[in-house]
């Protein structure tokens, strides 16, 4: 009994080994192939920056740009300026390039079940996909939460930056909700989950509006009605005797 | 007088001879009435002189056989394609410069004359053309502002013109103008490179640009008038887009203005401290104040891309004043609109928000000065020169960030 027990274990720390061991080389494969081609990235964008800076690429572009794409660009982009977003792209290409690299060199390296390699490629991309609606969202998390703080602030509300936070968390739970839905994990779960938060921030936000600016509604309903409404930088004399305002900013 | 059409005709050849008259007027859109002031004036401002005026308007036609009572005889009127709807009208655009240079080459003047919608006196015109005419390129007016006039102007239009380009022009975005033919040409091709981007509503910097090239600039007083204020816009926006145009030149103009160069000798002004009557602070001081403190309580992670820890600290040192206390250092001011302009160099973040982001600083500079000068009007002037001043003696602390902006990063 004892004996076929020992056995038993034996047999399965054999089989995890010999599994492990037909493993290493494909990881070690996959390793090296990634490995090689972030240098080459590396080396790649450093090259690139280089000569595109002493092509003077960026102000070759502004000058020759006549539809404002540099500028569009420039805006979304966190810091930046062609070149450095062209050196970027090369990079993350020969990051991207490695990965497909190292998968097809472990699917050579473990042919004994090339399922593995056959689930793991597609996977791969649903990974890049679901990095890449993670980062859009967050770009656009930032943009918005500032745009909406920066409005805020401007227009004297007390709560922009709770305005501004609630934004940010509404486009960056919708982002992760899709990234888990690109890659099929929770399922119905995350929908259910992405739904509540949902909805919990909106409301929130509701009631944080409609019970802390109900001045700013009233301005707004009065301006509707073709009253004068007090504009806060502009601001003009209480009693009417001169009709020139009060301040002048132009 | 039969009115005639002239809205839609395109820019012909002259059928006035070129070289007719050595003055051309170019007007802006105007109402009939408003027109016909306008040419009275000009033909009261010089009587016997042929004038070619031009206007986008419907032109009323001059029988110069027959006496006329307004002495317009010596007008000559002729159409020009405005484009009004990219202009805002309170100040000159791409568009406006482009068709009066045009229209002044084709008919060959000397002297151009742009006028803005405001009615203008006798004695302005008439200064006007003779600064053009004794060879000055560009003349601009200088109005009589109140204390609390122009505020965009004083707090960052002049002291940056000033400073950067060494050119003492108190308005440098004018309404109204004289140039010469050689200036016009040099706004005409910069507005022309702005046009052929569908921007002829752009706003062009005249005096940098004559400033720039070394020609000569002069400003004269326009007695009794006000610059003429902008469209009912919100002012976050034009805020925006004005700063927005004077940073996009100063970036155009990097290698002119990094280059040293003697500043002109000014009389020193003594600084004054607030009177009596500024320790009680109006309500409307008290709003702008009020604005500056939530800026300061929400854009901290904003302001903490632009400016330096030495001037984060200035400001909540600010904000903890009380409001008769209220009082921003013109230097401190002068490096916080050289750190924005930087970081709207470099891109530091989007655009419209680093100009949203300036906006609350500005209107504390604004709750400063209002409170110092308290309504006198010599204070004021006073408060502006220096501030422009500081905009000076801090441009060393502009040309470092903008060639080394890393070594100011914490």
């Amino acid at each position: 009994m004892e004996q076929q027990i020992v056995s038993a274990l034996r047999q399965s720390l054999h089989r995890i080994v010999l599994v492990l061991v037909s493993f290493l080389p494909g990881i070690l494969a996959f390793l090296l192939a990634l490995v090689v081609f972030v240098l080459i990235g590396w080396g790649l964008a450093a090259l690139l920056r280089r000569v595109l800076t002493s092509l003077r690429f960026d102000e070759r572009l502004i000058a020759s740009d006549t539809h404002g794409t540099t500028n569009v660009l420039s805006d979304w982009s966190s810091s930046s300026s062609p070149t450095r977003l062209a050196a970027r792209i090369a990079f993350w290409i020969c990051v991207l390039l490695g990965i497909a690299v190292g998968i097809i060199a472990f699917d050579a390296s473990y042919s004994a079940d090339s399922q593995y390699s056959i689930f793991l490629l597609p996977y791969v991309a649903h990974i890049t996909g679901a990095i890449l609606i993670l980062l859009v969202g967050s770009l656009l998390a930032r943009f918005l939460s500032r745009s909406v703080l920066i409005g805020a602030v401007n227009s004297q509300l007390h709560y922009a930056r709770f305005l501004s936070l609630g934004i940010k968390w509404l486009v960056l739970v919708l982002a992760a909700a899709m990234a888990l839905d690109h890659l099929h994990i929770g399922g119905a779960i995350v929908e259910l989950a992405f739904g509540i938060l949902f909805g919990g921030i909106v409301l929130t936000l509701a009631l944080a509006v409609g019970l802390g600016s109900r001045d700013l509604v009233t301005r707004s309903i009065e301006k509707t009605m073709e009253k004068p409404a007090v504009v806060p930088t502009e601001l003009t004399p209480r009693d009417g005797a001169d009709s020139r305002p009060k301040l002048r900013h132009f | 007088m039969s009115p005639t059409s002239f809205q839609d005709a395109p820019l012909e050849a002259p059928a006035t001879p070129a070289g007719v008259a050595d003055i051309l007027v170019c007007l802006p859109s105007l109402s009939s009435e408003a027109l016909q002031v306008s040419l009275e004036t000009i033909a009261a401002t010089f009587p016997g002189e042929p004038i070619l005026v031009a206007s986008p308007n419907v032109l009323p036609t001059i029988d110069t056989d027959q006496p006329n009572p307004n002495n317009l005889s010596t007008l000559t009127l002729i159409a020009h394609p405005a484009d009004n709807s990219s202009s805002p009208g309170w100040v000159l655009t791409a568009s406006d410069y482009a068709s009066a240079a045009a229209l002044a080459s084709s008919y060959n003047t000397p002297t151009l004359m742009l006028l803005g919608a405001q009615p203008t006196s006798p004695a302005f015109l008439r200064a006007l053309a003779d600064s053009s005419r004794s060879m000055i390129d560009l003349t601009v007016p200088r109005f009589n502002i109140g204390p609390s006039d122009s505020l965009v102007n004083s707090a960052l239009l002049y002291p940056l013109t000033r400073a950067l380009f060494g050119a003492d022009i108190h308005f440098p975005l004018p309404i109204d103008a004289a140039l010469s033919p050689r200036m016009a040409q040099r706004l005409a091709s910069s507005a022309q490179r702005l046009i052929a981007i569908n921007q002829g509503g752009s706003l062009l910097w005249p005096a940098a640009e004559a400033s720039v090239a070394g020609l000569s600039i002069r400003e004269i007083d326009a007695e009794g008038t006000l610059p003429p204020s902008p469209p009912q816009v919100d002012f976050n926006t034009l805020f925006g887009s004005v700063a927005g145009s004077l940073f996009t030149d100063i970036e155009a103009r990097a290698s002119f203005w990094q280059r040293a160069r003697p500043l002109p000798v000014r009389p020193l002004s003594t600084p004054f401290a607030p009177s009596i009557e500024a320790e009680i602070v109006s309500p409307d001081i008290l709003s702008i104040i009020e604005n500056f403190h939530i800026a300061q309580a929400n854009l901290q992670e904003i302001w903490s891309l632009v400016l330096p820890p030495q001037s984060r600290l200035a400001f909540k040192k600010l904000s903890q004043l009380p409001p008769s206390a209220f009082s921003m250092d013109p230097a401190l001011w002068a490096r916080t609109v050289y750190d924005f302009c930087l970081a709207f160099h470099l891109r530091t973040l989007n655009r419209n928000h680093l100009l949203g982001a300036m906006t609350p600083l500005y209107l504390a500079w604004v709750a400063s000065h209002l409170r110092s000068v308290a309504d006198d009007p010599t204070r004021a002037q006073q408060s502006i020169e220096q501030t422009a001043a500081a905009f000076e003696s801090e441009k060393s602390y502009f040309v470092s960030r903008w060639r080394w902006p890393d070594r100011f990063n914490p």
